[in-house]
Order: C-alpha cells, then structure tokens, then sequence
C-alpha cells in the first residue's frame, strides 16, 4: 500500500512538473516569438498539454486520497479541449484577414498571405 | 345592490358598442340603448322607496385609509338628474343613430356616449365626496372624447382641449375644496357632510372651502369667467352637444352647488359671488346669443345664459328659490335638448347652420319648425310652456330679495332685461331660420328629416306641454321629494300653479316679452354695436397661452439641461463627492476598532492587476477595442476578489454578467468609430482627473471605515434564518427569493421594462452600418466560421443544460434563477453569434416580449398564491416529500417565483442583445416595425 502510494505521488508529482514546464514554456514562448502565427503556439500548449497534466494530476491524487473518482475535472478537461482549438481558429483567422506580418522563416504560406510574400 | 347598478350598467354598456358594431347601424343603437333603458327602469323602480321619503344607499370599502368608499345614494336630488341623465341619453341614443353619417364609427361614439352616462350617474348618485370628485373627472375626460369625436377637425381638438383644460383645471380646485371639508368634518361621507353645515360654515377656512368649490362648479357650468370653453366645445357633433350642454356636463356644476348647498350657502359671501356671478353670466350670454351667427353658437351662449340664470336663483337664498333653481334645471335640460337637436337637424338637412343663410325653412321642413317653435317659445318663456313658470318663479323670488339694501329693486329689474333678452334671442333662432325669409347658398337642397330623428324632439316638446299646463301634477312630487333633499320646507306653501293672478311677476313678463321683442326688432343696431370691439376668438388666446407656457417651460428647462452627458456624469459625480466626503469629514477616526487582516500575496497581486486594468482602460480609451480588453482584466480581478472571499454566488454572476456586457459593449462599438478623436482639452482632463481621484480616495476611505466598524448587522440573521425559515442552504440565493422576494420582484419588473425600452429606442433607430474597418478594409468574407458554429452548436444543449442544473440546485448551492438566465442567455448568444441571426431566427422563434411577460406573470401569480392561504404576498412554502427512485426531495414555491427571475433574465437580456446584434441585419427592430406596420394596413385595406 505505502508502496502504491509512493508510486501514485509519484505520477502526480511527474504530471505536475510536466504541466508547470509546459506552461513556462508557453508562456516563454508567448513573450519571445516574433509574429503573431508563431505566437499562437504558446497559450495553444498551456490551455492545453499543461492543463491537462495538472487536472490529471488532480484527479489522480484525489482518487487515491478520498477512493472517489470526481468527473467534474474530466469535464473541465474536455471543454478546454474543445475550446481551446476554436478560439485558436477564429484568432488565426482574423491574423489572416487582417493580413498580419509574419517573419520569413515561420513556416507554412497560406494562401491568404501568399501575395504579401511574393511582394516581399 | 340594486343601486350601483345604475352606474354599472352604463359602464358595461360603453363596451357593447364594441361588441355590436357588425349589428349595423339600427342595431348598434338598439343593443347600446338596452342597458340604459335597464338602469332607467331600476331607477324608476328604486324611485318607490325615495318618494317614501328614504334615501337608498349603498356603500363597500374602496380605499378604507383614504376615506374612499364605493358608496351610492339616491335621494330625491339624484333620482331627478338620473331620470334626466337617462332619459335624455336614450332619446340621444336614438337621434344620433340618425344624425352620424355612415362614414362615422358608431361603436366609437356609443362608447364614449356610454362612459359619459356611467360619470354622469355616478356623480348624482355619489355617497362619498372623493367618489363624486373621481366621476367629476372622469366627466371631464369622456367629454373631452366626446367634442374631439370628429377628430380630422382642428376645432374639434382645440376646443376638446380647452374644455378638457379648463374643467380639469376646475376639477383640481374642487379636489382641494373637497379635501378641506374632507379635514373639517372628518369624512368624505356625504350623508354626515350635509348634516354639519353648521360646522362647515362656521370654520375660518370657510372661505377657502367656497372659493375652491365653486371655482370647480363655475368652470363645469361655464360661469364667468370660465364660461369661454363652452361655445367652442360646439364643434362636437351635435348629438353630443345637445346631450352635454343641456342635460349632463354643464348640469353638474349646477348639481355640485344644489348638492352641498345645505353646507356651504347661507352666508353673505355665499350670496355676493353666487349671484353677482350668475347674473353677469346671464347677460353676457344672452347678449352673446344675440350677435351670433352660427345656430349652435347662439344655442352654447343661450345655454350659458340660463345656466347664469339658475345660478343666481342659487345665490340668491329666499325661501323658493332654490326651488326654482331645481324647477329651471328640468325646464332648461327639456327644451334646450329639443333645440339643439332641431338645429341639428337643420344641420343636417342644409349642410349649414349659419343664420344668415338660413330663412323660411318652414316651407321645406314643417315638423321640424313646429317643432322647434314650440321649443323656443318655451325658453323665451311663453306661458302654457314649460319655460314659463320655472320663470315666473325666478321673477318673483328676484322680487324678494333685500341684500342690497337700497340698491335690492335693481335685481327684479335685471332679472327682467335677462328675460327679455331670452325672448329676443329666442325669437332671432325661430322666426329668423324658419319664418323669415328664404334660403340663400345653401350647399343643399333642404328637407324634412326622417320621422326616427323628430322623435326624440317629439317628445320633449309633449313633456314641455305637459309640464308647462299641469306642472303640479307632472313634476309636483318628484320636485317635492328633491327638495326634501336640499331645504326640507321649501316645499311648504308652494303651488306649482300656472296662473297665479294678475300680479307683480306676471306684469314684468309681460314687460320682458315686449321689450324682447323690440330688441328683437333693433337687433341690427346690436350688430353694429358688436362690430366696435375687438374680435378676439377665445380659442387663439388660449393657445398662445398653452403655447406660451409651453415655451416657457421649455427654456427653464434649457437652463439647467444641457443633454451633455459629460456634464450630466460631472454633476452627479462632484454631488457624491460632496455628500460622501460632507460625512467622512465628521467622522474622529477612520479606523475602527476591527483589527486588520495580515497581507496576502495574492490579494497584492490581484489588487495590483486590478488597478493597473483600471488605469489601463482610461489610458487606453481612445481605442476602444483596447479599453475593453483592460476593462476586462479588472472584471477578472473583482471575480477572483470575489471567490477569494468565499461569495461563489456574486462570483459566478459576475463572471456571466461581465461575458454578457463585454458582447454588449463589442456590439455597440461596431457602431461606433473604432478610434475617438481627442475631444478633452488639457484643463478638462485635470478636472476630471482630480474629481475622479478624489471620488477614488474618498470611497476608499469609507470602505476602510465601514470595514473597519465592529456592528451587529442583518446578515446573521439572514444567515440563522435561511434553513429554518427559507428551506434552503444558499443564504444568498433565499434571500433573493423568500427573504426579500418583494425587492427581487420589483426589480425583474425593472429589469423587463428596461429591455421593453431598448427594443424601443432600436425600434426607432435608424444606422450607418460601417462596411469596412477604420483601416478601409471590408469585413471578412467569412461571416461565420464554420468549426466555431458546428462546435457551439453542439455545445448549445449542453450550456442549456448547465444553465437549468444551476438555476434548479439554487436554492441549497451557489446559483439560482439570475446566474441560470444569464447563463442560458449566454448560450443562446454564442449561437447568434456563431450562426447568424439569420439561422438563429428560423430555427428559434421565440418572442422575447413574451418570455419577459410570462417570467413576470409566472413571479407575480407565485406572490398570489400566498393568498388562498390567507398569507401576506409572496409568503413562500416548503416542504420535504420522499418520493420512490428520487428519494428525498424538498419542493418550495420559492423555486417556481425563481423561475420567473429565470424567465425574465433570458427574456430581458436576449431582447436587448439580439435586438441590438440584428441591427446590423435586414432584421433590424426598425425594419421588423416597418414592415409589421404596412402589413397591418394592407390588412385594413383588404
């Protein structure tokens, strides 16, 4: 039993410092990339590898501590899931319409800005 | 019960006109006159127990606090003016089935002719003063209906307006006069009122009681100097003229001063201005009939005349004249009727009612001249009439007088000149339009009115001959009983005789048919004499006074309305700051006795990111995208707050009202220039700045104080009381609902006329609809993406659902029927927005009035239901109940008053949203009015 317990605060801790690092780095990211697309990424990976990590994280130790597993967090989950890559959508595309400027070297040309590079 | 009958009837009967107006223009006026003809039948059939010498009354509470009682009486008095009112309303019934043309609505003018009875009788029959005051006005207002019946007239409205104006205007003194004795005697009950005269007449706000009642009696009755409404109200039909002008509207005044003439006459001041007045009115009436060319004209200053006329026997107090007064008022009501309505038919027959145009009609309309004459000779007083004795009576009791000492011999002199101006006028209306002469211009060819229309005149011109030779036998007891009413003996020693021998009065009759007939003779000298003053029409004068007022008013309120919102926002700003900093500085300490909680890193955080959002926004408020963005970060701050210190309710209303305002705030700023100019100039942005610093560190510094301060407050009452008293966990959510359920129903109430407004100002607005950004780039193409749509499509149940969980655990967890609406309306919003309103409308029809209506209705019958069980309104009740599968289960009537808050936030706040979101649309609130507008009147012309 102490042996589980040792192995689940375990897991826990790892889905914890896997979530937090990911946040940092989005939130690094955010700061440090230079356009808007590369800027998506960053609160893309926060909201959701790190949110997922830390709501796992929870709902493992507090299933293990209490014997209740609680699906209110799982919820959680799947409407940040679902969320999360729509608002993503309409940002990118209001990017597009708006014509953003985007550096040379991030990758992929859609077709909506395949003018601005050709004047370049 | 049978009593307030009377009244009811009529009043149901202003509806059956409604209800009948396919039954044609004969059968609407039969199915109107049934209920009269039912009430003058009680009436008669009452009149039993009144000529026994009782008074029927009844009486059920109204308004106890007030004073205000349904209470009827009918007493001699009543019982003669409401056989008057009836009788002559149904002969006007049939008449008017005749006069209106067919273009007229019928059912419009039964209506108003019915509601008008109903205030009427109510006034004669009133047992409580404040009942008669409320049917006073209610005669002030169906008359302003009835004399703007021809509404496309601008002299119908004018004159409606004027009569409206001034017997309103009356109806206000008279209020306040009633008021006073209402304070004098200690009751509105009229039976008590009439029995302390004494203490009345004696009180040193007498005067004031006087003053007062006869200003409202005056400009009922059109007494100098309210007498000018009177000739233009002629631009009502005539029907209306002849029901109102001799019988009904101008008799109420008349029937006010018999009714309170035991409790405010008798004294000296009572008789100077009773009498003065009426016997100035009188001679400016008749000598205004004289001179007037239209026939109604001379009929509206004949009616003012005689009204002067009874008003003097009124004033003048000697032991029959009252009598007389009463005796007049009958006379007048039957021959003036009878006149008006030849003259209508005239009217009605030639196409015009100028006299000068007129002449020898008798050729072309015999009955009618026969008619008429009769009539006229009545009013002109010819014996054998009616008219005659009632002013036999007058001469001989202006003989009476002794008041003005040396001065007394003048009154029976002028009594004679007014008679004989009546003559004279007389004689002008009959022989001038019928005898003399022949019809010149006239737009068409005259002839005899239908036999229906000379009915109504027929039968008054017997009652006329009837009352006129055997006036002891036909109106003998039913004056002796409304005698009783006013001046128990008055009665005593008086024969209702026609010849009383060759004395005094009869000398000066016939001295008053002989010089009215001279002047009759010189009226051309009369005319003339006319034409040396100066017309002023009354009409134009009291316009420009309205107008002037009106202008008046305006620019008072120019002086301190500038409709600048900045100013109106500054003003009520630097008002708080006074008041609120007015009461810090009294304050010794600002801190209080509680001590203060240890500093938290969060709340520095928080407090930081807060006040730089603020400060943000204001930075930022020129580009407003960008301010909003701000204002948003602060709203997330007081949310946290909020959470931070364990109010999960205030925290999740707050979280849906702030989505909900930010959409609010993005659709309004589409409208709006994306980039406001700079508009401040440096010394108005340091105001502001220092006003709002100053409001900043002053509400601060209340907020330290009143945190600071150690007291008792309701809260843990509340919060003992929720499980016990309310049935439910969430303290907040029981005091919405039970504790405080009244607050919450007045402000769903709110909250729904709130929206109903929004829809109204959209209604009306028409807006430039930017195609393109600030930058000139057109909108994207794509309205609506498409995974955005198909995933809130498929989220929408699920936010329903959410939105339902939460209103319905409410009552025992954080939520209720306010975060459920608003929840629920956020949902329905993002559906709008994801898919369009064009979407959203075809598969939603939901009419939001309706869903605000039904929210209220469902709140407000909750309320009631507290009173089947003798409980006060909104008195909830719950309950637990085991129920098999559910197990147990607690039902409280609170929930079904939070379905109405949930009801009416949906209602409310998708009304203001998606109205102002379809702004932009072909389905714009303007453009839906407009068309729902033409397609009514298409209707109307298929």
């Amino acid at each position: 039993m102490e042996y589980l317990g040792f192995l689940v605060e375990l897991v826990v801790a790892l889905l914890l410092v896997c979530g937090g690092l990911t946040a940092v780095v989005g939130g690094i990211g955010m700061v440090r990339f230079n356009d808007f697309y590369m800027r998506m990424h960053g609160p893309a990976m926060s909201s959701t590898m790190a949110l997922g990590c830390m709501i796992l994280a929870s709902i493992l130790f507090f299933w293990f501590h209490t014997g209740t597993l609680r699906f209110p967090e799982l919820i959680l989950t799947l409407f940040v899931l679902i969320s999360a890559p729509v608002s993503a959508h309409l940002l990118t595309m209001s990017a597009l319409h708006l014509k953003l400027p985007r550096q040379s070297n991030t990758q992929g040309g859609p077709f909506e800005l395949n003018e601005k590079i050709d004047q370049d | 019960m049978t009593l307030p009958l009377i009244v009811l009837l009529p009043l149901l009967g202003s509806l059956v006109p409604l209800l009948g107006a396919r039954a044609g223009r004969t059968g609407s006026a039969c199915l109107t006159a049934i209920l009269p003809l039912c009430a003058l039948v009680l009436t008669i059939f009452l009149s039993v127990s009144v000529f026994d010498g009782q008074i029927v009354r009844y009486s059920l509470p109204w308004v106890p606090q007030l004073g205000l009682e349904l209470a009827f009486r009918l007493d001699g008095l009543s019982l003669l003016f409401a056989l008057l009112i009836l009788g002559i309303g149904l002969l006007i019934i049939v008449y008017a089935r005749y006069y209106l043309a067919p273009e007229d609505s019928m059912a419009r003018f039964y209506s108003y002719l019915m509601l008008f009875m109903t205030s009427m009788l109510g006034i004669v029959t009133s047992d409580n003063l404040l009942l008669l005051w409320f049917f006073w006005e209610l005669t002030s207002i169906s008359s302003f209906l009835l004399i703007s019946f021809w509404t496309h007239q601008s002299s119908a409205r004018k004159g409606a307006r004027m009569a409206l104006a001034v017997t309103g205007a009356g109806g206000l003194c008279l209020l306040a006069g009633f008021m006073l004795i209402g304070k004098i005697v200690g009751t509105f009950d009229i039976g008590t009122i009439l029995d302390s005269g004494d203490m009345i007449r004696e009180h040193p706000a007498y005067m004031v009681v006087l003053v007062l009642v006869l200003i409202g009696a005056f400009s009922k009755s059109a007494q100098f100097p309210f007498q000018f409404w009177l000739p233009h109200a002629m631009s009502a039909p005539t029907p209306v003229s002849a029901y109102l002008h001799s019988a009904t509207m101008v008799k109420a005044g008349i029937f006010l001063m018999i009714r309170l003439y035991p409790v405010i006459s008798g004294t000296d001041a009572w008789y100077y201005i009773v009498t003065l007045v009426g016997l100035f009115t009188m001679f400016y009436g008749a000598y205004m009939a004289m001179v007037q060319y239209d026939l109604k004209g001379l009929l509206a200053y004949s009616t003012i005349s005689h009204l002067g006329l009874i008003t003097m026997l009124l004033g003048l107090d000697t032991r029959l004249s009252t009598l007389a007064a009463v005796f007049h008022v009958v006379n007048h009501a039957i021959f003036k009727a009878s006149l008006f309505m030849a003259v209508g038919i005239v009217d009605h027959e030639c196409g015009t009612r100028d006299s000068r145009k007129l002449g020898g009609l008798r050729k072309y309309m015999p009955f009618t001249a026969a008619l008429a004459t009769v009539a006229g000779a009545s009013m002109a007083g010819v014996p054998l009439l009616n008219g005659f004795i009632s002013k036999e009576m007058f001469l001989t009791e202006s003989l009476q007088t002794q008041n003005l000492g040396g001065l007394s011999w003048l009154i029976p002199a002028l009594a004679t000149v007014g008679s004989a101006l009546s003559v004279a006028y007389s004689l002008r209306l009959v022989v001038d339009v019928f005898y003399r002469g022949a019809p010149r211009f006239l737009p068409k060819e005259p002839h005899e009115a239908p036999r229906p229309m000379r009915l109504p005149i027929e039968v008054l011109i017997l009652l006329c001959l009837a009352v006129g030779m055997f006036p002891a036998q036909i109106v003998g007891p039913l004056l002796d009983v409304a005698m009783s009413a006013v001046a128990p003996n008055a009665m005593d020693g008086q024969d209702l005789s026609l010849w009383h021998g060759f004395n005094l009065p009869l000398m000066m009759s016939i001295a008053a048919m002989a010089f009215g007939a001279v002047l009759y003779l010189l009226r051309g000298g009369l005319n003339s004499f006319r034409r040396d003053f100066l017309v002023t029409d009354a009409k134009y004068v009291f316009e420009g006074a309205v107008q002037r007022a009106t202008a008046f008013c305006a620019r008072a309120l120019d002086r301190f309305d500038s409709r600048s919102l900045q100013r109106y926002v500054f003003l009520m700003m630097a008002m708080m700051l006074v008041l609120a900093s007015f009461g810090l500085l009294r304050m010794p300490v600002l801190m209080g006795e509680v001590p203060m909680q240890p500093l938290d890193p969060y709340i520095i955080v928080g407090a930081t990111l807060m006040a730089t959002g603020a400060i943000a926004t204001v930075y930022f408020q020129r580009q407003r995208l960008i301010a909003l963005i701000c204002l948003s970060i602060t709203e997330l701050m007081v949310i946290l707050t909020f959470l931070r210190f364990s109010a999960p309710d205030l925290a999740l209303t707050q979280l849906v009202v702030s989505t909900v305002t930010v959409i609010l705030m993005l659709l309004t700023l589409f409208f709006l220039p994306q980039q406001t100019p700079k508009a401040s100039s440096g010394i108005r942005i340091l105001r502001d700045l220092i006003l709002a610093g100053a409001i900043g560190i002053v509400i601060a510094s209340i907020n330290f104080a009143v945190l600071t301060q150690p007291y008792e407050t309701i809260g843990n009452f509340f919060t003992e009381q929720a499980k016990p008293g309310g049935g439910g966990y969430n303290v907040v959510n029981v005091i919405l609902v039970d504790f405080r359920g009244f607050d919450t129903f007045g402000e769903i109430a709110v909250l729904g006329i709130a929206a109903l407004g929004v829809l109204k100002l959209l209604n009306r607005m028409k807006i430039f609809v930017p195609t393109t950004s600030a930058e000139n780039r057109p909108w994207s193409p794509e309205y609506y993406p498409t995974i955005f749509g198909s995933v809130s499509q498929v989220l929408f149940p699920l936010a329903l659902m959410v939105s339902v969980y939460i209103f319905l655990r409410g009552h025992n967890l954080p939520g209720g029927g306010f975060i459920g609406g608003l929840v629920a309306a956020s949902a329905l919003i993002m559906l709008y927005m994801a898919r369009g309103v064009e979407w959203t409308l075809r598969r939603l029809r939901v009419d939001y009035q309706h869903v605000i209506a039904a929210g209220l209705l469902v709140a407000a019958f909750t309320g009631m239901g507290a009173w089947a069980f003798g409980e006060p309104f909104l008195t909830s009740w719950f309950d637990y109940f085991h129920l098999p599968l559910i197990g147990e289960l607690e039902l409280a009537t609170a929930l079904v008053f939070d379905l109405g808050i949930y009801l009416v936030v949906i209602g409310s706040t998708m009304m203001i949203l998606a109205n102002l979101g379809k702004l932009a649309t072909p389905h714009s609130p303007a453009r839906e009015a407009r068309k729902a507008s033409t397609k009514s009147t298409t209707m109307e012309h298929h």
